[in-house]
């Protein structure tokens, strides 16, 4: 049984369609990736899981129960985390805040914070510090730490290298291959190259489909069936 | 060369040590006024992004509510420790009332109009000002309160140490003034650990900034938005059975409208929806009042309207320097 399961997915915004029947599936502890060019249904189909954009039609089944249609706070105390797009940080709120929100179980805040400064040590000595005001890279590390003390089983992860200098890339996805270990991992990420080596398989959209997948051994951005969709 | 003379009388006036401790005190208990007809609109518009034009008869209804637990209990509770703790007791109920009313007033009417824009939410809430303030007017005309005059008889429940000016060192210093410092302190020290200190308070906070991004962290900002909205209309009235007491404000039907536009102001020049903003301009509008109401209602420039103006002088001024008020973001409101 797949941890999350789309089947024939249609959705959008207001008047738009954006997904015209996306079927597509995560196992556990498996790291998936969308890769297409812009505009194509990438983060409307991780904002569609989580119910931010509920579809139209078709199911979102999560951890073997329809999701369709619930309240995205239901989705997400489920064990589906979010680690969007601009990383959303509460900028008025310390580090340690941002952190705390995302800790479920509020018998066990403490236990939580620890866990992350241990993840990413860089943070403890800015937990005082008010989130809008860390560079880019270290708000990246906040929202995955918001990610890792949500117990999630699956990490909805959003354009994770955008805007980031090199080396802080590499510090990123290093972050992400240690969250992976607990959590699957569906992971939008315009760096081909990267995205191939986090992933285990992928799933190529178009025009609000996925019109190609396969597993992401040997696949690179030459192939010509995905240079077509890429360029 | 009278302005001159004035200015000279003027300062000597202020140099006064009686007149300066009559001032801090106004200004302290003008302050706490202001910030508690001020929490409760902050509060709301911070997180929901709801602007409550029934703020004003929800504090009205707070003071008859609370007027109508003195009054009543007023002959069992004598003196000044049984009346103070029967206030306290009215404050609860007041509290406890008003927050079921405003939890069950956004769930039935605010929530459908979320997806609207905001002036689907102002032309609600003031119609709801509108039907509030009928039906108050209904129930006292009932009961034989008369109700666009002051109701003394609830004023009246006051105990003598609240009513009376103690002498201290030998300046007057008026109890009610430091019971309404008191009070005033205590319910924004409350509302500040509630939002500082508590799990609830940070996904208010969060939820506020960015509520998409909170549900998706698992947070009920529906609920949340619910108790945000009970929480501070059941302020708004605690705020009303304060004024109750106070022959300056008052029971009547048009304490509304005369705690609306001041609130406004608050927590505009604070800046929208930041509860530090309304507590910093509550204070500042509290003693510019206590300062301009020493100076033209004194004996030195006999002028009684100015101090109100001087208060809408600050809100001009904001707007026009700061517009964001003094701690606002530039965008505010959870919608």
């Amino acid at each position: 049984m797949s941890l999350l399961e789309l089947a024939d997915v249609h959705g959008g915004y207001g008047e738009t369609e954006v997904l015209s029947g996306v079927t597509m599936d995560v196992e556990e502890g498996e790291v998936v990736t969308l890769v297409g060019r812009n505009g194509v249904g990438k983060t409307t189909t991780l904002r569609t899981a989580l119910q931010l954009t509920p579809p139209r039609s078709g199911t979102v089944t999560y951890d073997g129960e329809d999701v369709s249609g619930r309240q995205t706070h239901e989705v997400a105390q489920a064990g589906m985390g979010w680690i969007p797009e601009d990383r959303r940080m509460f900028s008025q709120l310390t580090v340690e805040e941002n952190i705390q929100v995302a800790v479920k179980d509020a018998e066990r805040v403490d236990t939580h914070l620890d866990r992350a400064f241990e993840a990413f040590p860089d943070l403890r000595e800015f937990r005082n510090r008010k989130a809008g005001n860390l560079s880019g890279g270290q708000q990246q590390m906040v929202a995955i730490a918001r990610g890792l003390v949500g117990e999630n089983d699956l990490l909805l992860v959003d354009e994770p290298s955008e805007g980031l200098a090199p080396q802080i890339v590499e510090d990123v996805a290093n972050a992400l291959r240690a969250v992976a270990t607990d959590a699957s991992l569906l992971l939008v990420e315009q760096n081909f190259p990267l995205a191939m080596d986090l992933a285990d398989r992928f799933y190529l959209m178009d025009h609000g489909e996925v019109v190609h997948s396969d597993t992401t051994e040997g696949v690179s951005a030459d192939d010509e069936e995905i240079r077509r969709y890429l360029t | 060369m009278i302005p001159l003379v004035s200015l000279v009388d003027a300062v000597l006036h202020f140099l006064d040590p009686a007149v300066l401790a009559r001032v801090l005190f106004d200004g302290l208990a003008k302050a706490s006024i202001y910030v508690m007809i001020a929490a409760g609109l902050t509060l709301i518009f911070g997180l929901m992004g709801v602007l409550n034009f029934a703020h004003g008869s929800l504090t009205a209804i707070g003071a008859y509510l609370g007027g109508l637990v003195m009054v009543t209990f007023a002959a069992s509770a004598s003196g000044n420790v049984g009346r103070i703790a029967l206030f306290f007791v009215a404050i609860v109920v007041v509290f406890a009332l008003l927050t079921a009313f405003g939890g069950a007033m956004e769930v039935s009417l605010i929530r459908p109009l979320y997806d609207r824009p905001p002036l689907y939410q102002i032309l609600l809430t003031f119609g709801i000002t509108l039907v509030l303030e009928e039906l108050l007017r209904m129930v006292l005309l009932f009961y034989d309160i008369q109700p666009s005059t002051d109701w003394l008889e609830a004023q009246g429940t006051r105990p003598e140490i609240i009513s009376k000016t103690h002498d201290v060192f030998g300046l007057g210093v008026e109890g009610l003034e430091v019971f309404q410092i008191l009070l005033g302190v205590a319910i924004t020290a409350g509302v500040w650990i509630f939002l500082t200190r508590t799990r609830y308070g940070l996904y208010i906070r969060a939820g506020s900034e960015d509520g998409e991004m909170a549900q998706a962290l698992g947070v009920n900002v529906h609920q949340a938005f619910t108790v945000v909205f009970g929480v501070g209309v059941g302020i708004t009235g605690v705020a009303g059975a304060l004024l109750m007491w106070d022959s300056a404000w008052a029971a009547s039907i048009d304490l509304g409208a005369e705690v609306l536009l001041p609130a406004f102001v608050v927590v505009i020049v604070g800046g929208l929806g930041t509860f530090r903003g309304t507590v910093v301009a509550g204070v500042l509008v509290g003693f510019v009042d206590a300062f301009t109401t020493e100076l033209f209602t004194s004996n030195i420039v006999g002028f009684s309207a100015l101090p109100e103006l001087f208060i809408f002088l600050i809100l001009v001024g904001t707007l026009v320097l700061r517009p964001q008020g003094l701690f606002g973001v530039e965008e505010v409101g959870g919608h």
